[in-house]
Formats: C-alpha cells, structure tokens, sequence
C-alpha cells in the first residue's frame, strides 16, 4: 500500500472541493459580502495541494482493498479539513469549530456551532449547504462518475462510500453507474428548488434548502430552519425529504417508466410504513395534549418533524424537545432507523432493520423446528448467511459506536440525554439530537474533545462504520 | 400406427408394451444394447442400439416413414434434438420427455414455433399432480378424471365397518336417489371381477367407481370414510417432484413439512419454497416424525430415490395414524402390493408420463385413458362421432366384450349412468372400463 496511490485521488478530490469554495465565492461576490476573500483563498489553497499531490504521483494502475477503504477515508478528512479553511478565514469559527461544523457538512450530518447562522454572510451559508450536496451522493461516486481510469478500482471505492449492504449496479459499467446516480440526484435537487421558487422563495433561498434536502443533509441560512417559511414550503421540503431517503436506484426505475418496482419493493414498503406509524403515533399524542391550534398545523409539524429526523436530514419547523414526551421517544428511536440502502439518508438503514426482523422471525422458527432448515428472505430472495451475518455484525457496531459515544460525551460532562442524543445524532447524521443539543439548541458548547468524537462519529456513520473501523484493524497495517 | 421410442428406460418399456398391445407398430432405440434386446425378448417390438439423439441411428430406426415419435429418455437433450430431427423427417407427432423445468418453458417457445415439440412430458410435474389428486380425498388410491373432470374414476378401498357391506350392489344402487355413479370393477384377494348386480360388498374389497365427480362424497360416505380437508401435509424427500407438489400445495393453502437428508439440497429447498418448512432428516426417523407432531398431519408423501425407503417410511407413518399416505414408487411391478400392505396410494413419474402418453397417442375418438395400477385394466374415454353407427344404438345392442363395462356418459352438461336399454347419441362421451385383453375390442366399437 502507497501513501502516493492515496495521494493521486485525494488530491483529485480536494481540487474539486477547491473549485466549489470558488463557486461559493462567485455567490459571495455577488452579494459583495466581506467573505469572498476567505473563500477564494481557500478555494486557491485546496486548488494548489490538490493539482500538486494529483500532480506529483503516479496515477494507480489497480487498487487494493486496503488502499480503497484508506483512500476513501482519507478523502472525506481531507475534504472536511480543507472545507473548514473558509469558516476560519472569515473569522466565524476557531479551527476546531470550523472542522466540525465542515465534516457535519460533507457527512451530510448538519450539526452546527452556529448559535444563529441567519447572521452569516451569505457565501459562507451558500459553502455550507454546498458541502452537504457534494458529501450527500458521495464525493467518490463524484470522482468514479467523472474519472474513466478507475474501472475496476472505481467498484471497490463504491463499495466503501455507497450506504447499504450491498450495492446495485444500474450499468454494466461502474462508471455508468455512478453516472446515473449523480443524474437523478442533480434533477431532483432542480426540480426541488424550481418548486421552491413557485412559492415566493428567492433563489439563494431556493438553492442552498434544495442543497440541503436531497442529500438528507439539514444546514438552512436561517435561524429558524424551514420554520422560517411558508406552509407551501414545508410541504415541499416534507415530500423532497422523504424522497431523498428512497433508494435512488428505485427513482431510476420509475423515472424510467416503471414507478411499480417502487410498490412492489418490500424495503420500500416498510420505509413507508415505518414513516407512517411514527406520524401517526405523534399525531395523536399532539391530538391528546393540543399542543396545536389546528389540525392542519399538528399534523404538518408532525410529519415534518417526523420524515426530517426519519430520513436523518435534521431540517427543523418546531421544537421538538418541548413536545409530549412520547414524541420524543419515537424520534430518537427513529433516528436509529435512517433512510433506505442506497439512498442519501444515514442511520442503520430500513433494509438493514427490515432483514434483521426477517431473521429475528427466522430464529422463532427455528426454535420451534430444531431441524429446520430456514432461509431469510428479503424482498423474495434469500439473503445469504454471509450478508445476514455482515448485517447483523453492521447493527451491532452501530449501536455499541453510539453507546461508546454517549458514555464518553457524559464522562466530559455533558448530561446523559443530551450525550445520547448528541451521539445517536452524529452517527446516525442527523444533525439535531435531543435537550441541549435539540433543534433549537447548537453544539457550540460541547467540550473540544467531544467535538473530535463527535466528528469521528459522523465520519462513522457516513462511510457505513466499517470503511473506518477496518483503519483501526492491526491487519490493516501489517505489510 | 408406426411408433419410434427413444430410450428403452421403465417410460420407453412400458410404453412400448401398451402400444404393441394396441397394435402399433414399435421401433425402440436405445444406447444401452442390453437393454434394448431385453425389451426385444419381452415384447413384440424392433430394438435398435444406438444414440437416439443420432441422424444416422435415426434413419436405421426408419424415422421417414414414422408416424409418432416418442423420445423417453431420461435426458433432456436427447429427447429434444431427436425430435428436433424427426421434425426434419417430417415425421407428424413429436413427444418429448422434458424434466429440467427450465426447459420446459424453453421448449414450449420451441412448441409455437412449430420447429420441433408437440407434446412435453413432465414425469415429475404429472407425478406430483395426480399425487395432489390423490391427497384430495382420504380413500381413493386411484383417482382419474373425465370430461373435463365432470366424470371421475376413484378406487377406494372399502373400509370394514361401512354400511354397504353385505349388500348387493343391486340393493346400494336402489338406495341411492338420482344415482350417477356405478361400480365398475372390484378387487378381491388379488382377482379382477367386473361385477354385476347381485355381487355382494365385502370389507376390503377394492372397489372402482366411475361417476359423476359431484357425487364422490356420497361414495366416500357409503365406503365409510369420514369428511376429509387436507390442512398439513409432510413430504419425505425433496427431489423435483416434490417440489412440484409442494408449489401444487403451497397454491391451495396447505401447509408444507419438507424432509430432506441431504443438507445442501435443503437450503436449494428453503430458497426455492416460500413457504414450506424443510427439515434436515430422513423421512424414516421416528423420533423427527414424532417431533414435528405426525400424529396431527392429514397427508404424508414419500418421494426418496429409494423404493425400500418410500415403503418403511409410508408405514412408519401408517403406524402413527396418518390418514393418507401416498408413496413413489419406481418398480412398477411392486405398485400392486403397496396397497395391500396397508398404504394408501402409490405413484410413479413413470407410470404417469405412460398415461399421459398414451392419452395423447389415442386422442381422436379416445378423449382420455387411465391406466390404472391397482388392476390391470384400462379406463377409456371414447366420443361418439356424427355418423357414427353407435348413434342410436342401445348398449345391450352394440354388445360391449364382457370384460369391458360402461361406466359413464356425458351428454352435454349432464352425466348420465348406462343401462342396458340406453341409447347412444352423437356427441355423448363414454367411459368405458377395460381388461387388457378387452381394450382393443372397445376401441374397434368406436372406431
């Protein structure tokens, strides 16, 4: 394993991340705000490291396993370190809080230090929402969608970066693939922020909340969130939410004339359902309590609330934290749950929780038949051991990563609640977790080593925890 | 009728022995030369040693002057590219014997395209039907259906407290109101009698009824079996037959058990079945039967490779008082003794691609034929065609050969029992119960 193979893509990527910062200072300069300085600058400084390390190594002939999962890794630290660079030019961060408040980016995470990000210039708004869109489909899928020469390389980076078990090819090559992916992502942020203009938002608006959605991402330019806006809006953002945490390649198959294979998915379904049960269970309990005026506004609170933390986007419209507590509960569990495989929302994934039911059934059966033979089956076909065991192993590392989380937040003095939600927020890139880090709270306050876990956690919880926990196995250094 | 046989396997023998004893002429090709002239030395029949599959063994048998093909062998291939071949002869009806599903789909693309196939067999697919009719009721160990499944042939064995022993057949026939159905044959003590109406019902008796399907129940009450409805179902071994039973009983909603002894067929088996449950053992393990409740099941089917096996374990099962047990059997000469001891039914893949055969070889005035395994004896279903001398006639006047009955008629929607003063009409249907040495009488009748 070469540190200059790693080299070559990571400076590839970092570049490209330079060139977004430079769009971002485009949209600086068009509101002449005082921070297209600190965006060029740091667009030129990524452009530079990028061209050069690309530049002065030798382009990979084939990539090994370990190379992939250190390349991928590597890739999202170094766009993370190098899109923090603006927020710290410009003065609105320690580099600390800029890293954070980048890698919650890039993770799709959108947990801010911002106590009030309404008062930011806007270039720096526009980068931060900007961030979340580029990490959202995956800067690698970015880079092997662009880049011809990673044909077979380009399958085992996929792998590490794209949620869900098991990857599906669209295409006979990966390229195509990739390709495809970044299309249907493009057109629906288009067509989301198109859709937002209809309702009186302006463009800057439009741009950076669609940003935000498709890639179940949650940074807003206003303080209050989505709050800010009109019903219309929130309606919008609900329906563009719970899409961006379907499996993408369910939208290709509709959008190209066969929108059954989405009835017809059993991991569709149980999404679907799964959103509806949590809507219905807090709708009655604002029903109970009249936390609402209206029926119309309990109900768009609660399926806003409930698909934004759902599809793990973290977009806020009411405080949760002062809701009923049975609301609360069905929230944080959701945020276990997260989107589906292959789409852009984090969480342990509905097929995941889907196949692991399945096989929780499975064992009844074979507690009753001790003889029996029993396959599980996920959406009629049979799961084989090896993926059900790799499941199954994924759930754990899950949950025992944000038990590990909390109980170091809490050993640095953060309440338990708190500690839990935060935790079960960064890995699951949500954003929003619960009491002192709630919707209306930030994460300003966290100690500075809370924010190193935290980022950890997100990084984590973006790359599916075993393309970074393998960098932490003694094989994994062994020559 | 000239007749080549591909494979002189238990299919092609049987085959070739019913059709010789129909008159046809048969021409059986075979790689294995010892037992194609082991077929030569039992039938009346040409045996050519050789790859049926072959153009040069084909033109030996005399394919251009062949009117049927029938290719049996157990492989796919062959019997595929023999047709293919004979189709290129111009030779007018191609059967293949098909066992691999995948090309049985495939082959019936083949069939439309008019290139090769008129007729797929599928021993496996009809084995695991006609088991599935046989798990329909707890008595028959016979069952074949008629116009249209209208009329039915059952054989059932009469149990020995049912209120029909003792009576004369005459008596039972007199008691029954609006009475479509007849006793056509009965086994006693290894003997065939075509009865009349003062034989008298004995326990045990194995009688066979032709008659309307909608008055079986009565039958079944009168033979003293209790109302049935099949709930569970235990399969001994999982070979492709039993997989098509299982999808069979998967289809009507009964619950499958699956046991098979070899465990990576068992999970091909959990892939493959949605539902069934598969056990990993042998079908003659007491303590597993017991475990997975035997006791409480409505049918158990044994379908192992081995007969020896398919025997113990449909015992094993008797012995746990399993109402219907069914048992493939593959020696067709053991098929008679199997219910003697005590199990319900057997069945044979086959035995059932010789019956379906046959029932297309003799389509035309035959519309159906069953060979029946319990007897030997023949249940044909004839039409009477327009212009036919039979139209008109009373049955007493065309004089049927004495071992031969008419069991039932269909005119229209309607099915009617014969007696002796009835008269045919262009159009009817007839079921007519034949020995051996009597079908080729019948079938003159008709002709």
């Amino acid at each position: 394993m070469s540190a200059r193979t790693a080299l070559h893509i990571i400076g590839l990527i970092v570049a490209a991340v330079g060139v977004a910062m430079a769009v971002s200072g485009v949209v600086a300069l068009v509101y002449s705000g005082s921070d297209a300085l600190p965006l060029f600058a740091s667009a030129v400084i990524a452009v530079l490291f990028g061209v050069a390390a690309n530049r002065l190594t030798a382009r990979p002939k084939d990539l090994t396993i370990r190379e992939s999962y250190l390349i991928v890794t590597l890739a999202w630290v170094s766009a993370a370190v190098f899109g923090a660079l603006p927020f710290w030019f410009a003065g609105v961060a320690s580099p600390l809080d800029a890293f954070f408040e980048s890698i919650s980016g890039f993770t799709t995470t959108g947990a801010s230090i911002f106590p009030d990000p309404g008062s930011l210039p806007r270039g720096i708004l526009f980068w931060r929402s900007m961030s979340q869109w580029l990490g959202g489909m995956g800067i690698i899928v970015l880079v092997v969608a662009v880049l011809p020469f990673l044909g077979v390389g380009g399958m085992q980076l996929f792998r590490a970066e794209v949620p869900g078990p098991t990857p599906e090819r669209l295409q006979p090559r990966i390229r195509q693939t990739a390709s495809i992916l970044w299309r249907v992502y493009v057109g629906f942020t288009a067509a989301q922020a198109v859709l937002y203009m209809f309702g009186s938002m302006d463009w800057y608006d439009a741009v950076t909340h669609a940003f935000a959605t498709m890639p179940t991402g949650g940074f807003s330019t206003r303080t209050a969130s989505i709050g800010a806006f009109t019903p219309y809006i929130q309606y919008v953002t609900i329906i563009f939410m719970y899409l961006a945490g379907v499996n993408f390649s369910l939208h290709y198959r509709a959008l190209r004339g066969r929108p059954q294979s989405m009835l017809a998915d059993e991991e569709w379904r149980f999404y679907t359902l799964l959103l509806s049960i949590a809507i219905a269970i807090v709708l009655v309990a604002h029903l109970i309590s009249g936390t609402y005026g209206t029926l119309e506004a309990a109900f768009r609170a609660t399926a806003f609330q409930v698909v934004s933390i759902g599809t793990t986007t973290g977009f806020a419209t009411a405080d949760y934290v002062a809701w009923p507590a049975v609301t609360q509960g069905v929230l944080f569990f959701l945020m276990f749950v997260g989107g589906m495989a292959g789409s852009t929302g984090g969480g342990m994934k509905t097929m995941r929780l889907w196949a692991a039911l399945k096989q929780g059934v499975v064992e009844l059966r074979k507690h009753l038949h001790p003889r029996a033979v029993v396959v599980t089956r996920v959406g009629g076909k049979a799961v084989n051991e090896g993926v059900m065991l790799n499941i199954l192993a994924f759930m754990l590392l899950f949950v025992a990563s944000f038990i590990v989380g909390s109980l170091m937040l809490n050993a640095l003095g953060v309440d338990l609640v708190t500690a839990a939600g935060a935790s079960a927020a960064a890995i699951g890139n949500i954003g929003p977790g619960l009491a002192g880090v709630g919707p209306v709270e930030n994460y300003a306050w966290i100690p500075g080593p809370g924010k190193v876990i935290l980022s950890l956690l997100m990084l984590m919880g973006r790359l599916e925890i075993y393309t970074v926990l393998v960098l932490f196995h003694r094989e994994f250094w062994r020559r | 009728m000239k007749v080549l046989i591909v494979g002189a396997g238990a299919v092609g023998f049987t085959l070739a022995e019913h059709l010789s004893e129909e008159g046809h002429d048969i021409v059986l090709v075979d790689q294995d030369t010892e037992r194609a002239s082991f077929a030569q030395d039992q039938l009346d029949i040409m045996t050519i040693g050789g790859n049926g599959a072959s153009l040069a063994v084909l033109e030996q048998a005399g394919i251009d002057k062949v009117d049927l093909i029938a290719a049996v062998s157990n492989v796919d291939e062959v019997n595929l590219i023999a047709c293919m071949s004979a189709a290129q002869f111009g030779v007018p009806v191609k059967v293949a014997r098909i066992s691999n599903p995948e090309y049985f789909t495939e082959a019936a693309r083949l069939e439309s395209a008019k290139q090769g196939v008129d007729l797929m067999i599928n021993p496996e697919l009809e084995c695991a039907r006609e088991t599935y009719q046989l798990l329909q009721s707890e008595a028959a160990s016979e069952l074949a259906f008629f116009a249209g499944g209208r009329v039915q042939l059952m054989g059932l064995r009469v149990q020995p407290e049912a209120p029909i022993i003792g009576r004369s057949l005459a008596e039972v026939a007199a008691s029954v109101k609006d009475r479509r159905f007849l006793t056509a044959a009965i086994a006693r003590e290894g003997q065939t009698i075509i009865p009349g109406g003062d034989d008298i019902f004995q326990a045990d008796d194995l009688a066979y009824i032709i008659g309307e399907s909608k008055q079986m129940p009565l039958v079944l009450e009168m033979a003293g079996y209790p109302e049935f409805r099949l709930r569970r179902v235990m399969l001994g071994g999982g070979g492709r037959t039993a997989v098509y039973l299982a999808e069979i009983l998967e289809d009507h909603g009964v619950d499958v058990t699956i046991i098979e002894s070899d465990r990576s067929r068992c999970v091909k088996l959990a892939e493959k079945l949605k539902k069934a449950l598969i056990l990993h053992g042998n079908a003659t393990d007491m303590e597993l039967l017991e475990m997975e409740g035997v006791e409480e099941i409505d049918g158990f089917v044994v379908f192992t490779g081995s007969d020896d096996t398919n025997m113990l374990a449909s015992l094993l099962a008797k012995s746990h008082g399993v109402p219907k047990v069914v048992a493939l059997i593959n020696r067709i000469d053991y098929i008679p003794l199997v219910s003697r001891v005590g199990i319900d039914a057997a069945v044979s893949p086959r035995l059932s691609a010789v019956n379906s055969i046959l029932r297309f070889v003799r389509r035309g005035v035959v519309v159906g034929v069953a060979a029946l395994r319990g007897i030997e004896a023949e249940v044909i279903e004839f039409s009477v065609r327009a212009g036919s001398d039979l139209a008109g006639q009373t049955l007493a006047a065309i004089g049927f050969p004495d071992d031969s009955l008419v069991g039932a008629i269909t005119r229209g929607a309607r099915v009617l029992v014969p007696s002796g003063d009835f008269a045919l009409a262009a159009g009817d249907k007839v079921t007519v119960l034949a020995m051996p040495d009597a079908v080729k009488a019948v079938e003159k009748l008709f002709q």
